[in-house]
């Protein structure tokens, strides 16, 4: 009874083991064998010069430079408004909330984490809307996006924040205490630098989360033809929502081609991030265990 | 010094009154703009109607019918494929092979949703389209399938994590004792890791309810209800996507903010069971301890 | 000294990685044709959403504007008639394409603009391996209302019949649905796709799809399907033989001025509508 129970606990999980990291294989090399042949500079900078390309002479119009481009300008102005707001908050959550209402605000960061990504792009194009009745310049843009993907990745960088001020040890505020430093300066002095590269992860899978998100980006501006974006108040092209639109429209083998090859990349990139985060939460709590 | 106590204070307690008014405010403008759809009459109608636009019904019931069907399939690939590699991680499997494993489904938490996406339209459909005899391989199945693969990695996190806090001292007592691995995986694990169990299935369950691209792409978008697996359907998500293109006056475009506060609405509920569960679990063991 | 030295060195060479960049840059500039001279000295961007038929196009020119004159950027977005129409009358974009003639009230309520450019066609199409290829108009409404569900019914293959349609914003839709399908209505078991270009990949990769499209699609990829007798094809659609025919509109609110009337002269001038048969479609004058 026991024998066959453990048989069929063995050959349960084993297949278990076996089907995930088989499907993630099969989708790996799909993308290895469809991609890896259309990376080249001309998948990134089209027909266009690479030197007028970088310059901005020309536009790129058949490369991948102008989505890019785009999804680096997004993060920059996500993570741009994000940061403050999620390290103040995450300060604020771990030093300085009561009981009462540390438990109401992180139920309320807790809730944002959980709103689905469309609603938070829908969020962003109705107050777009809204405003745009009253200011007639006001459009889906670049600038839109950017804020809506900074609300998206808002609780990531709060929590991490929090977290990261929490595990430190309390040796090390009351050593802080002991030497005569108020609670401003330990902080500032003590437990932020300590904090550093808790934080840090936090912030790099905040980037890899406003990189792959599509829905966002998709409901406040995005499109599929524009060009390096001039002015925050411009349409941008951007990587995710390239590799939807081409999953549906390409017209021919070369697009298709160019779609594998962004897939790839943002696959590489996202894969790329999430290691790192990983090994720099992972040294931290190398470190948080020596001590 | 002084002066940054004064500082300091109101700062951060600024940027949280921030974040938070934004949380609230995504929820109050949804509602505002989809009030017309509030009166008892319609509200009714929106709920339980067909989408049929064509004969004025503009109800959304075949979406969130769409919506269960493929988070719970995925659900149901998705759990016993999580605790199965989680047991297998935490127990059964040789310690390099575990670390493989475990790094492997790390890695698998950064895949965006838009490439397991586009992966399965070119991938999985035509596979499945030739599989079954009906259908067009957009349907409920491939959906699922991908959805399950993009929740699974979360949830056998989590499992992992609640296995490894499960005091060491039960372990170390049934093996003084002679327990078998079966003994100690259904005495001491399991039931030690329910609320963990628990945790991880509810985050996989937001995490699908709220995911657009994978049904966006590989479902089909059919507007009826779904009556099999391999029935086309249009999630809740997929339908505020695609509706986006109506014209903002018309009574489709006004749907999905009924589609948004429903969306909100459930993973709002979701986190709150998340939080009674853990409010529960740590009283407990504070319980237990004192 | 020889360490500076070969700092030197490798300046030197990035240097001259650089001088043979900036050579390519120049060497690869062509000398542009004087089709988009109008376009000269003109600063600024150009929204565009709406029809889906319409994109080739608009992709096409624009990519031949931008590439002339880097200072001017023209986004070109989709979304469908119903968008484009809405958008343009909000003052969201500067111009809002549509497969339809935007209606009265939609005219007035907005002060719309009208620029019928090219007259298409929608055709029917279904996979290139599809054996039937031949539909009257009948038995398309038996297929698109649900009632026949099975290509053997209609002499192909024993396989379920895929039904692709487009959102109710479409301009392609409303043309198909009041004169192709004579006002029948679609089932709810069809798959909805968000533009002409989504159609027809998505019954080009299925055997036994079938779906409409712009004639502007068609190519070998797919099959285009004899309607009542008549294969739709530019001379089809602009005899009249052809029955299922529209005009392709570019909207603007009120008359056009600056870059806006540019891009729109630029459509009926000798190399726009040049563009414009080259993309499959019949340009109109204006």
């Amino acid at each position: 009874m026991t024998r066959l129970f453990d048989l069929l606990l063995y050959a349960f999980t084993w297949l278990c083991g076996l089907i995930l990291v088989g499907a993630f294989g099969t989708l790996v090399v799909f993308l290895l064998i469809n991609g890896l042949l259309a990376l080249d500079f001309e998948l990134i900078f089209g027909s266009t010069a690479i030197g007028d390309a970088l310059f901005l002479k020309r536009v790129v119009i058949d490369g991948l430079l102008p989505a890019i481009v785009g999804t680096c300008l997004l993060i920059i102005i996500a993570l741009g408004t994000a940061l403050p707001l999620g390290l103040g908050a995450g300060i604020y959550l771990a030093e300085y909330a009561g009981k009462i209402s540390k438990s109401f605000f992180s139920l309320i960061f807790d809730l944002l984490a959980g709103v689905p990504s469309i609603v938070i792009g829908l969020f962003g194009f109705s107050l777009t809307l809204y405003l745009h009745k009253h200011f007639t310049s006001i459009m889906p843009c670049l600038l839109i996006s950017g804020l809506a993907l900074g609300l998206l990745v808002l609780p990531y960088l709060i929590r991490s924040t929090q977290t990261a001020l929490e595990e430190l040890p309390t040796t090390l505020r009351l050593t802080a205490a002991a030497l005569g430093a108020d609670q401003a300066a330990t902080l500032r002095f003590v437990l932020l630098p300590q904090a550093v590269s808790g934080i840090f992860s936090g912030i790099i899978l905040a980037i890899g989360r406003a990189a792959e998100d599509t829905a966002v980006i998709m409901l406040t501006g995005v499109v599929a033809t524009a060009g390096i974006p001039r002015s925050l108040f411009s349409n941008y092209e951007a990587l995710p929502f390239y590799i939807y639109y081409t999953a549906s429209q390409f017209r021919n083998q070369q697009e298709l081609q160019r779609g594998f090859g962004a897939a790839l990349i943002l696959l590489i990139l996202c894969a790329l991030l999430f290691t790192l985060a990983g090994l720099v939460r992972k040294k931290v709590s190398k470190r948080l265990m020596a001590k | 010094m002084k002066r940054s106590v004064r500082v300091g204070r109101p700062l951060v307690l600024a940027a949280t009154a921030v974040g938070s008014l934004l949380t609230l405010a995504i929820f109050a403008f949804m509602m505002m703009l989809g009030r017309p759809l509030f009166s008892d009459h319609s509200l009714n109608l929106l709920l339980t109607q067909a989408w049929a636009p064509d004969r004025g019904l503009y109800g959304i019931f075949p979406f969130i019918c769409g919506t269960l069907s493929l988070v719970g399939l995925s659900l149901l690939i998705a759990f016993p494929l999580s605790l199965g590699n989680a047991i297998l991680i935490h127990l059964l499997a040789p310690r390099r092979l575990a670390r493989f494993l475990h790094q492997t489904i790390k890695l698998m938490t950064g895949v965006p949703t838009v490439v397991y996406g586009f992966v399965g339209i070119f991938f999985l459909v035509p596979l499945i389209r030739e599989w079954f005899f009906r259908g067009s391989g957009m349907c409920i199945l491939s959906a699922s399938l991908l959805l399950a693969m993009l929740i699974s990695p979360t949830m056998i996190l989590v499992f992992l994590e609640s296995f490894a806090a499960i005091p060491t001292a039960h372990i170390r007592a049934l093996e003084a004792l002679g327990g078998t691995r079966r003994q100690k995986l259904v005495h001491v694990i399991l039931p030690g890791a329910k609320t963990g169990i628990i945790t991880g299935l509810l985050l996989a369950l937001g995490r699908a309810l709220g995911d657009t691209m994978i049904a966006l792409m590989v479902a089909g978008n059919a507007t009826a209800a779904p009556e099999s697996v391999l029935d086309s359907v249009r999630t809740l998500t997929a339908h505020i996507a695609l509706v986006m293109a109506a014209d903002f006056d018309s009574m489709e475009f006004k749907t999905i903010f009924a589609c948004g506060i429903i969306l909100y609405l459930w993973t709002a509920l979701l986190t709150l069971s998340l939080r009674y569960i853990h409010y529960n679990s740590t009283k407990l063991s504070h319980d237990q301890t004192f | 000294m020889f360490r500076i030295a070969l700092k030197i060195e490798s300046g030197l060479r990035y240097v001259g990685w650089l001088v043979l960049l900036i050579c390519f840059a120049f060497f690869n500039s062509p000398v542009r044709a004087a089709a988009t001279d109008v376009f000269a000295g003109q600063v600024g961007s150009l929204r565009i959403s709406g029809g889906t038929a319409h994109i080739p196009v608009m992709k096409e020119v624009a990519k031949l504007i931008m590439e002339a004159h880097p200072d001017i950027r023209i986004s070109v977005a989709g979304g469908g008639s119903g968008l484009g129409i809405k958008q343009v009358g909000e003052g969201l974009v500067d111009i809002g394409n549509s497969g339809r003639k935007p209606t009265d009230n939609e005219m007035q309520k907005y002060g719309l603009v009208l620029h019928r450019w090219a007259l298409d066609g929608v055709a029917v199409i279904v996979h290139r391996d599809n054996r039937v290829q031949v539909l009257t108009r009948s038995r398309l409404q038996d297929i698109y209302s649900g009632r026949l569900r099975n290509w053997r019914d209609l002499g192909g293959v024993d396989k379920e019949i895929t039904v692709f349609t487009r959102d109710q914003g479409s301009g392609t839709r409303k043309v198909f649905w009041k004169k192709a399908l004579r006002k029948e209505v679609t089932t709810n078991k069809a798959l909805v796709v968000a533009s002409n270009g989504a159609m027809k990949s998505g019954v080009a990769h299925n055997p036994y799809a079938i779906g409409y499209v712009s004639i502007g699609f068609l190519d070998k990829s797919l099959a285009a399907v004899a309607l009542d007798g008549v294969m739709p094809s530019l001379e089809t659609v602009q005899n009249g033989e052809y029955p299922v025919v529209r005009g392709l509109y570019s909207n603007t609110k009120g008359e056009v001025q600056g870059l806006t009337k540019s891009f729109i002269d630029f459509l009926f001038s000798p190399s726009g509508r040049k563009i414009i048969s080259d993309k499959g479609l019949i340009p109109a004058a204006r």
